[in-house]
C-alpha cells in the first residue's frame, strides 16, 4: 500500500508539472511569429518556413518527451498496483447462485435501506425497480402470452406495512437523540407492553426511569445553573414518580426504592451513592440502541442490518476461501460436503449468533437429521454416534464411566 | 488441526481482495486519457510537419504566392490551437481522475491504520464499503437513480464510479432499443483496447447491422447489405470465416426461416446478447468482475454465518426473538433468510455453547446465569422458578441439570 501510495504521488506531481499544454503553445508562438512575419514582407517567406523547420520539430519532441515521461509514471503505478493486488484475484464465479435470486438481494437491500433510515433512496430504489419490472412484463406480454399480473407482486419488496414500521422507528428514535424527547418511545413500549414482557424485556422501565432522571436534570439549556437547585425540576419528577412508577412496583421495587431513596439526597446527587444512576453520560446513546433492539425483534428482524453483517463477514472470509480455492486448484481436488464449507473461518466473537454443537465423537455439527442427544450423565454427542455406539445395547459413555441405554438419551435443543 | 475459533486480526492488504476495482478502474480510465493525448499529438505532428516542409518547399521553388503560405500556416495554427484545447480538456479529466484516485488511495490507507475487526472505526469502515457495494450492485442492475442519490447522501460519490456505469447503461439500452451507433462509437475510442480483447464486439455490432439491412427483404437493401459486408465484415475475414460465410448464407433466407443458425442470427434475441457481449467488454476493460461485488461479498458471508439451526425446524435457543438478552442472527432474519437456503453453512471443529450450559426439563440448554436474568425480569415468574424464554415454560429451579458439551 505504502508503495502504491508513493507512485501513485509521483505521478500526480508529474502531471502537475506536465509542460505538454506549454509546449504547444510554445509550437503555436512559432507558427505565429513566423506568420507574422511573412506577412510583414512576403519575401522572406522561403527563408522564414525554412528556418521553421527545426524549431517546430524539436517542440514536437519536446512535448513527445513530456509524455513519455508521464508514461513511464503511469506505468510504474501500474507496476505498484499488480504487486499489490498480486496473488488476490478477484474468486471465481464459478458458484454465484446468488445471480439468480436477484429479486430477493433486492428485497434484502431495500429492507437495509429503509433500517438504516435512508428512506429517499429506498422509495426511489423500489421505484426503479418496479420500473424495470413493468417494463419487463410489457415486453414479454408484447411477445408472449399475455403476462401474469403477479410478476408484480408485493411479497417481494418489503411491503408498505413494514415501512410504516421503519418510519415511525425513525421518528422515535429521531425524537429521542435529538430532541430528548422519550414519550414518544414510551407510547410505543406500552402499546408492546405484552409482547415486551413475554420476552423479559424491561424496555419500559428503563425508558421511564431515563424520564424520570431528564425531568429531574431539567432542561438542558438550564443546565448551566446546577440542577439540583431549581426545586421545580424535582417537584417534575416526583410528579412523574407518583404518577407513573406505581405499576412498576411490583416487578422494580428495587429500582423504584434507589431512585426514591436518591430524592432524598436532593441538593447534593452527585455525592450520594445513586450518581451514577443520574449522571450517566451514555444513558441516552444505550437506550436508544436497547429501543431499536427490542423494535427489531418484535418485527422478527435482527438489531443489525444483516446484511451489512453478512458483507462484512464476507470480506473477513474472503481471504480464507481464496486461498482454499487456489489449493483445491493446484491439488485438483473437489470440494466433497456441498452442504458445508470445507475450511473453519475466524470470525469476531461478535459475529457469533447461535450457540454450534460439534459431536466430540464424529467431530461433525449437530443438524436437524442428526440432532444432539444428551445421556443421562449429561455428556451430549451426536445421534448418529449413539447409534454406532450403543449398537442396541448398553454402552459406556465415551466420557466418564456412566453406562447407560439408547432409550435413555434426550434430543436437546441448543 | 483446529483453526482458531474467533479472531479479531485484522489483515488490511489481504482484506483488499473486494477493493481491486477501487483503484484499477481511475487507473484504466487515466491510461485511456493518456492514450488519448498521445493519439492527438502523434496526429498534428503527422501533419503538421510534412505540411511545414511542403510549405518550405513550395516558397523555395516559387511555385507559391506568399498568401499561399499564409493560408498553410493559419491552418497550422488553427490545428494546433485545437490540440491545446483538447489536451486542456482532457488535462482537466485527468486532474480529476487523479485526485479521486487520491482520495480512494486514502480510503484504503485508512483500512491499514484500524488495528482489529473489534475496532469501532473497521464498522466505519465496513459501512463505507457496504455502501460501495450497494452503489456498486445498483448500477449494475440499472437502478442508477438510487445510486446517485445513496452516493450523494453517504458522500462516497468518489469512491463510486458513477460516471463510468452511467455511460455503460446509456450503450446497453442503446442496444436494447436496437441501436448501433453509440456502442459502435465506443469502440472507435477504445479501438486499441479492444484488440487485446478475446470478445470480438465491433465484428458483432456489425454483423447486426448487416442482419438488419437483410431483414426487410428488400433488393436495394441487400445490395446496401452486401457492400457493407465487404467493407465492415471482410477486413475481419481470417479470423471469423465461419461467421462471414453465415453472414453470405442469410442472403437467400428470411425472418421466418427455421434453418439453424440463420433463424437464430435473425432472431431479436441477439439485440440481448450483443448488450451482455458489450457489458463483459466493457467490464474487462476496465478490470471490473464480471458479477456484482456485493455478490461475492454476500456469498462468503451468508455462509461464513450460516449454521445448521439457521434454516432448522426447531426453533434455537441460543439466538431468537422471543428473549431479549440475545440478538437475532442476521441469517434467520428475514431478510437473508430465504437467499441463505442454498449455501453451504460454516464449518466448525468446536462446539461454542454458552457458559455454564444448564437443560431444562423440555430439552432446552441455556447458559445458567443468562436463563436467570431473563426469569428475573419477566415479572410474572415467581422466585425459585425460571422461564424458558423459548416455549414459555415455567420449572423450578431444582429442574435445571448440568449438561457437558465438549
Amino acid at each position: 500500500m505504502d508503495l502504491v501510495q508513493k507512485e501513485h504521488d509521483r505521478l500526480q506531481k508529474k502531471l502537475r508539472s506536465s509542460q505538454g499544454i506549454n509546449s504547444v503553445q510554445a509550437t503555436i508562438d512559432l507558427l505565429q511569429s513566423a506568420r507574422d512575419a511573412i506577412a510583414a514582407d512576403p519575401n522572406q517567406a522561403a527563408v522564414t518556413l525554412a528556418k521553421l523547420q527545426n524549431p517546430i520539430k524539436t517542440s514536437f519532441n519536446a512535448i513527445n518527451d513530456g509524455l513519455k515521461e508521464t508514461h513511464g509514471s503511469l506505468n510504474k503505478y501500474t507496476k505498484s498496483l499488480d504487486k499489490l493486488f498480486k496473488d488476490r484475484p478477484l474468486p471465481s464465479t464459478e458458484h454465484d447462485v446468488l445471480s439468480q435470486q436477484e429479486p430477493l438481494i433486492n428485497r434484502a437491500i431495500a429492507m437495509h435501506l429503509l433500517r438504516e433510515g435512508q428512506f429517499s433512496v429506498a422509495a426511489s430504489f423500489l421505484s426503479e425497480i418496479s420500473e424495470k419490472k413493468a417494463l419487463m412484463t410489457s415486453n414479454e406480454r408484447s411477445s408472449a402470452s399475455p403476462g401474469s399480473p403477479s410478476l408484480l407482486d408485493l411479497d417481494e419488496v418489503p411491503s408498505a406495512e413494514i415501512r410504516k414500521e421503519f418510519a415511525s422507528m425513525y421518528y422515535i428514535l429521531s425524537q429521542l437523540k435529538e430532541r430528548r424527547n422519550l414519550l414518544p418511545a414510551i407510547e410505543w413500549a406500552r402499546e408492546n407492553r405484552e409482547a415486551l414482557e413475554a420476552r423479559g424485556s424491561n424496555l419500559e422501565f428503563e425508558l421511564c426511569r431515563l424520564q424520570f432522571v431528564w425531568l429531574y436534570h431539567g432542561e438542558p439549556d438550564t443546565a448551566g445553573a446546577i440542577p439540583s437547585l431549581i426545586p421545580g425540576n424535582w417537584r417534575a419528577a416526583m410528579a412523574y414518580a407518583k404518577q407513573e412508577f406505581h405499576a412498576f412496583v411490583p416487578r422494580y421495587l428495587r429500582e423504584v426504592q434507589q431512585l426514591m431513596g436518591a430524592m432524598a439526597f436532593c441538593p447534593n446527587l452527585p455525592g450520594s451513592p445513586y450518581a451514577a444512576i443520574f449522571n450517566n453520560t451514555s444513558a441516552w446513546e444505550d437506550v436508544a440502541q436497547f429501543f431499536t433492539r427490542e423494535f427489531c425483534s418484535l418485527l422478527g428482524l435482527s438489531a443489525d442490518s444483516p446484511l451489512y453483517i453478512a458483507a462484512t463477514a464476507g470480506a473477513i472470509a474472503l481471504p480464507t476461501l481464496l486461498k482454499l480455492q487456489t489449493i483445491m486448484k493446484a491439488k485438483r481436488t473437489e470440494w466433497t460436503s456441498e452442504n458445508e464449507l470445507p475450511v473453519e473461518i475466524p470470525l469476531p466473537p461478535s459475529y457469533l449468533f447461535h450457540s454450534i454443537f460439534v459431536c466430540p465423537v464424529s467431530k461433525e455439527q449437530a443438524t436437524d437429521e442428526n440432532p444432539p442427544m444428551m445421556m443421562p450423565c449429561g455428556h451430549v454427542i451426536a445421534e448418529e454416534s449413539l447409534k454406532r455406539l450403543s449398537k442396541g445395547s448398553r454402552f459406556k459413555c465415551p466420557y466418564c464411566p456412566n453406562e447407560s441405554h439408547m432409550k435413555d438419551a434426550r434430543k436437546v435443543f441448543l | 488441526m483446529a483453526a482458531e475459533l474467533t479472531s479479531i486480526k485484522l489483515n488490511a492488504e489481504s482484506h483488499l481482495i473486494l477493493d481491486q476495482p477501487l483503484l484499477r478502474v481511475p487507473h484504466e480510465l487515466a491510461r485511456r486519457n493518456f492514450k488519448a493525448v498521445q493519439r492527438a499529438v502523434e496526429r498534428e505532428k503527422e501533419h503538421v510537419i510534412p505540411a511545414l516542409k511542403d510549405a518550405a518547399n513550395a516558397a523555395l521553388s516559387n511555385t507559391q504566392t506568399p498568401d499561399q503560405a499564409l493560408a498553410a500556416l493559419d491552418a497550422m495554427i488553427a490545428r494546433m490551437q485545437g490540440l491545446k484545447r483538447k489536451m486542456q480538456t482532457l488535462q482537466e479529466e485527468e486532474q480529476k481522475i487523479q485526485t479521486q484516485s487520491k482520495k480512494r488511495i486514502q480510503h484504503l490507507e485508512a483500512l491499514h491504520q484500524i488495528p482489529s475487526l473489534a475496532d469501532v472505526k473497521y464498522d466505519q469502515w465496513s459501512r463505507v464499503r457496504l455502501d460501495r457495494l450497494l452503489v456498486d450492485h445498483m448500477l449494475r442492475s440499472g437502478y442508477s437513480e438510487s445510486a446517485k442519490q445513496l452516493a450523494k447522501e453517504r458522500e462516497i460519490e468518489d469512491l463510486v464510479d458513477l460516471d463510468v456505469f452511467t455511460q455503460c447503461q446509456r450503450i446497453v439500452q442503446s442496444l436494447h432499443r436496437g441501436d448501433t451507433k453509440e456502442a459502435l462509437q465506443w469502440c472507435s475510442e477504445n479501438k486499441a483496447a479492444l484488440k487485446k480483447s478475446q470478445h470480438n464486439l465491433e465484428f458483432e455490432l456489425r454483423l447486426q447491422q448487416f442482419v438488419e439491412l437483410v431483414r426487410p427483404q428488400d433488393p436495394l437493401k441487400k445490395i446496401e447489405a452486401i457492400s457493407h459486408a465487404r467493407k465492415y465484415l471482410v477486413p475481419n475475414h481470417d479470423q471469423d470465416s465461419k461467421e462471414l460465410q453465415r453472414a453470405a448464407g442469410m442472403l437467400v433466407f428470411n425472418e421466418s426461416t427455421r434453418v439453424e443458425p440463420y433463424k437464430t442470427l435473425f432472431s431479436p434475441d441477439r439485440w440481448k446478447a450483443l448488450a451482455d457481449l458489450f457489458i463483459r467488454t466493457h467490464h474487462e476493460l476496465l478490470s471490473l468482475p464480471s458479477q456484482p461485488l456485493l455478490h461475492i461479498a454476500l456469498s462468503a458471508g451468508l455462509s461464513a454465518l450460516k449454521t445448521p439451526l439457521c434454516h432448522s425446524a426447531f426453533t434455537s435457543s441460543s439466538s431468537n426473538s422471543q428473549s431479549t438478552t440475545t440478538s437475532v442472527c442476521p441469517i434467520c432474519s428475514t431478510e437473508l433468510n430465504e437467499l441463505a437456503r442454498k449455501m453451504p453453512y460454516a464449518h466448525h471443529s468446536k462446539s461454542y455453547v454458552e457458559n455454564d450450559p444448564i437443560v431444562l426439563p423440555n430439552g432446552r440448554i441455556y447458559g445458567k446465569a443468562r436463563l436467570s436474568t431473563i426469569s428475573k425480569n419477566t415479572g410474572s415468574v415467581e422466585p425459585g422458578k425460571v422461564k424458558d424464554p423459548t416455549t414459555g415454560d415455567v420449572y423450578d429451579e431444582s429442574e435445571m441439570k448440568k449438561v457437558y458439551i465438549m
